[in-house]
C-alpha cells in the first residue's frame, strides 16, 4: 500500500515538475505570478482532449501540436497585453492575469460546456509490475515524457542563445538590454514557453485525471507550492517540488482521512511560505 | 469645499429617503452595492493604504458569516450579540494569521493568506457537527414585512458604510494612515525611521479583517443559508480587489464609487448575458487595468473628462516595457 503509493507519488510528481518549471520560470524572469497558468494547463488538456475525440490522435502524439498552439497563445498573450503592465505593481500583474483567467475559463466554458472531460485511453489497463507495487503503463509514459522535457528544457536554458538570454533578463534586465538582448521578444518567448509546458502538462494529465473549466484555480495553487518549494532557482529544483508534493498527496491519501484531503495541500502551502520560504534548494533568484 | 459639502449632504440626504420610494427589488441592489463598498474599503486598508496584497481576505467574511450561523443557530443567540461575537472572532483570527503571514512579503504574502484562507474553508467544511459540513446552515431570519426586511438590511449596510469611509478618511490623515502608506513606499526605510511596521502591518489587518467579518456577519443574516464555497468563494476577494483598482487604491471614496461602477455593470450583464459574465467581468478587469491603473478617483489629479483620461492612458505607460 505505502510501497503503491510512493510509486505513484514519483510517477506523478514529474508531470507536477513540468508544471512548477512553466510557472517559475514567469515568476523568475519576469516576476509575474501568472494566475492564468492553471488556465493554460487547462487549454493544453482541452486541445489533447478534442484531438483524441474528434480525429483519433493519441494524446502523446498530439503533444507537439499542443505545445506550439499553446506556445502561440503565450507569446501573443505577453506580447500585446501583458508587455504593458509588466512594470507595474503585483497588483496590477495579480489582478491582470486573474481577469485572464476567468476569460479563458469562460471561453473554455462555452466551447467545452460544464462537464468534466477525461480521456480512456484503449491502452489504460495495461500495466507493469515492479516488485509488489503495479505500474500503469499510462502512469510511466506520462512520467517518462515529462522528465524528458524537464532535460530539454535544462539543455534549452544553458545550452541556447535564448535560453541564455532568459537568464540575463532575468538576472539584470538593464544589463540584459544594454547587451543588445530585445526584451519585449525574450519575455514573449518566456511566456510562450511556460504556457506550452503548460500545455504538455495539460496532456499530460487528461488521461488520468477529470477536468472542467474552472480547475484552474486549483492548479495555480498547486503550481505556487512547487515553485516555492523548489525555490525559484532551478529546473531541478521544481522537479524537487514536484515530486515533494506529489508524495504528500499520495502519502497522505493513505494516512489522513479523506475528508481531510483536500485541506492538505493548502497546509503544505503555509507551511512552506512559513517556514521555507527560500525553497527545498535554498536558492532566491533566476539561475542563481 | 463647500460645494463639495453641499453635494454630500445631498446625496446622503438621497440615501436616506431611497428606501420609502424604490421598490424592493432597487433596494436590495442598492444594499448589495453597499456590501461590496465595505468589502473594498476594508481591503483597501491593507492593500490600498499598506500595500499588502490580502487575496485571501475572504477568510474573514466566511468566518464572520459562520460564526454568526452557529451562534443564533445552535445557541439561539440574538443577532446583535452574534454580530458582536463575529467581530471579535475576526480580530482574533486577523492577529493569529496576521502573526503568521504578515512576515512573507509581495506575492508570498498574497498566496500566503489565499492558501490560509482555504485551509479554513476545508476545516469550517469538516466541522459537520458544528457548522452543517457542505449542506450548508440555516440562519433564523429577521421577521417582519419585506419593506421591513429590505430597509433594515439597508441601513444596517449604510451605516456600516458610512463608519468604514469615515475611518478611512480619519486614516487618511492620522499618524497610523502616514506609517501604513510609508510601509507601502518602502517597507525597510519605514522601519529605520522608527516605525515598527510589524505592529502597524497587525493594526492594518486587524482593522481589514473586523469591518470584512462584520460585513460577513450582517450577510449571513441577510441571506439566512449559507454554505462554505459560496462565502469563501475567493471571487469575492477578486471582487474587491476590481473595485479599489476601479475606484482608486489608498483612496477614501476610491472604493465606495468603483462598487457603484461595478456592481451596476455586473447586474446589468448579469441580466443580459448570463452564459458571458465571467469573459466580460474578465474583459473588464483587463481593461481597467490597462487603461486607469491608478483608479477612477486618479482622474481628479489629472484633470477632467475626456483629456483626464487620455491623461491617465499615457500615465498607464509607466507599466509597460
Amino acid at each position: 500500500m505505502l510501497l503503491q503509493a510512493i510509486v505513484n507519488g514519483i510517477l506523478f510528481g514529474a508531470v507536477y515538475g513540468t508544471i512548477g518549471i512553466g510557472f517559475s520560470l514567469v515568476w523568475g524572469v519576469m516576476n509575474i505570478i501568472n494566475l492564468a497558468h492553471g488556465s493554460f494547463i487547462m487549454i493544453g488538456a482541452y486541445l489533447s482532449y478534442t484531438f483524441y475525440i474528434s480525429y483519433g490522435i493519441d494524446p502523446f502524439l498530439s503533444i507537439p501540436i499542443v505545445m506550439f498552439i499553446l506556445f502561440i497563445i503565450g507569446y501573443s498573450i505577453q506580447r500585446f497585453l501583458l508587455n504593458l503592465v509588466v512594470r507595474g505593481s503585483i497588483f496590477i500583474t495579480l489582478t491582470f492575469t486573474f481577469g485572464l483567467q476567468i476569460l479563458i475559463a469562460n471561453v473554455c466554458l462555452l466551447l467545452w460546456k460544464a462537464d468534466f472531460r477525461s480521456i480512456n485511453l484503449p491502452y489504460s489497463s495495461v500495466s507493469l509490475s515492479l516488485g509488489g507495487a503495479v505500474i500503469p503503463l499510462v502512469r510511466f509514459g506520462i512520467f517518462i515524457v515529462a522528465v524528458i522535457l524537464t532535460l530539454l528544457f535544462y539543455v534549452f536554458m544553458k545550452r541556447t542563445k535564448v535560453g541564455l538570454a532568459i537568464s540575463a533578463t532575468a538576472q539584470n534586465y538593464e544589463g540584459a538590454k544594454v547587451v543588445g538582448v530585445n526584451v519585449r521578444n525574450i519575455y514573449s518567448i518566456t511566456m510562450g514557453v511556460s504556457a506550452a509546458l503548460a500545455g504538455v502538462s495539460g496532456a499530460l494529465i487528461i488521461p488520468i485525471m477529470s477536468i472542467n473549466p474552472f480547475i484552474g484555480g486549483s492548479l495555480v495553487g498547486k503550481a505556487f507550492v512547487i515553485s516555492v518549494l523548489g525555490g525559484l532557482a532551478s529546473t531541478f529544483g521544481a522537479l524537487a517540488g514536484g515530486l515533494v508534493l506529489a508524495l504528500v498527496e499520495t502519502i497522505g491519501t493513505i494516512i489522513i482521512p479523506s475528508s481531510f484531503q483536500n485541506l492538505l495541500g493548502f497546509v503544505v502551502l503555509v507551511l512552506v511560505l512559513v517556514f521555507m520560504p527560500q525553497g527545498l534548494l535554498g536558492k532566491r533568484t533566476y539561475n542563481e | 469645499m463647500n460645494r463639495k459639502l453641499i453635494t454630500l449632504i445631498i446625496l446622503l440626504a438621497l440615501f436616506i429617503i431611497f428606501p420609502f420610494i424604490l421598490t424592493g427589488f432597487w433596494v436590495r441592489f442598492i444594499t448589495n452595492i453597499f456590501l461590496f463598498a465595505i468589502l473594498a474599503s476594508a481591503l483597501n486598508i491593507i492593500s490600498g493604504f499598506t500595500g499588502y496584497a490580502a487575496f485571501g481576505n475572504m477568510v474573514f467574511f466566511g468566518v464572520g458569516a459562520y460564526t454568526v450561523a452557529v451562534l443564533m443557530n445552535k445557541l439561539s443567540f440574538s443577532f446583535l450579540s452574534s454580530f458582536i461575537f463575529a467581530g471579535l472572532i475576526s480580530i482574533l483570527l486577523a492577529l493569529l494569521l496576521g502573526i503568521l503571514l504578515l512576515r512573507l512579503k509581495g506575492h508570498y504574502f498574497a498566496l500566503g493568506t489565499l492558501g490560509a484562507a482555504e485551509a479554513i474553508k476545508y476545516i469550517i467544511d469538516n466541522l459537520t457537527d458544528l457548522t452543517g459540513g457542505g449542506q450548508g446552515i440555516t440562519i433564523p431570519s429577521l421577521h417582519g414585512s419585506p419593506v421591513f426586511i429590505n430597509s433594515f438590511f439597508y441601513f444596517f449596510m449604510f451605516i456600516l458604510l458610512i463608519i468604514i469611509v469615515l475611518f478611512t478618511w480619519w486614516l487618511s490623515r492620522s499618524r497610523l494612515g502616514y506609517a501604513l502608506k510609508a510601509i507601502r513606499a518602502n517597507e525597510e526605510a519605514a522601519g529605520v525611521m522608527g516605525i515598527n511596521t510589524t505592529v502597524y502591518k497587525i493594526i492594518a489587518w486587524t482593522l481589514s479583517g473586523l469591518f470584512t467579518g462584520l460585513t460577513g456577519a450582517v450577510y449571513a443574516y441577510w441571506f439566512s443559508y449559507i454554505d462554505p464555497p459560496t462565502v469563501f468563494d475567493v471571487m469575492w476577494v477578486v471582487r474587491m480587489f476590481v473595485i479599489i483598482l476601479l475606484g482608486g487604491a489608498g483612496t477614501v471614496l476610491g472604493p465606495v464609487i468603483g462598487a457603484f461602477i461595478l456592481e451596476s455593470l455586473s447586474e446589468l450583464v448579469w441580466s443580459k448575458f448570463l452564459n458571458l459574465h465571467l469573459g466580460i467581468l474578465g474583459t473588464l478587469i483587463i481593461i481597467t487595468v490597462l487603461i486607469i491603473p491608478n483608479g477612477i478617483m486618479s482622474l481628479t489629479n489629472t484633470g477632467k473628462g475626456l483629456k483626464g483620461v487620455l491623461e491617465s492612458i499615457k500615465k498607464s505607460r509607466d507599466n509597460a516595457l
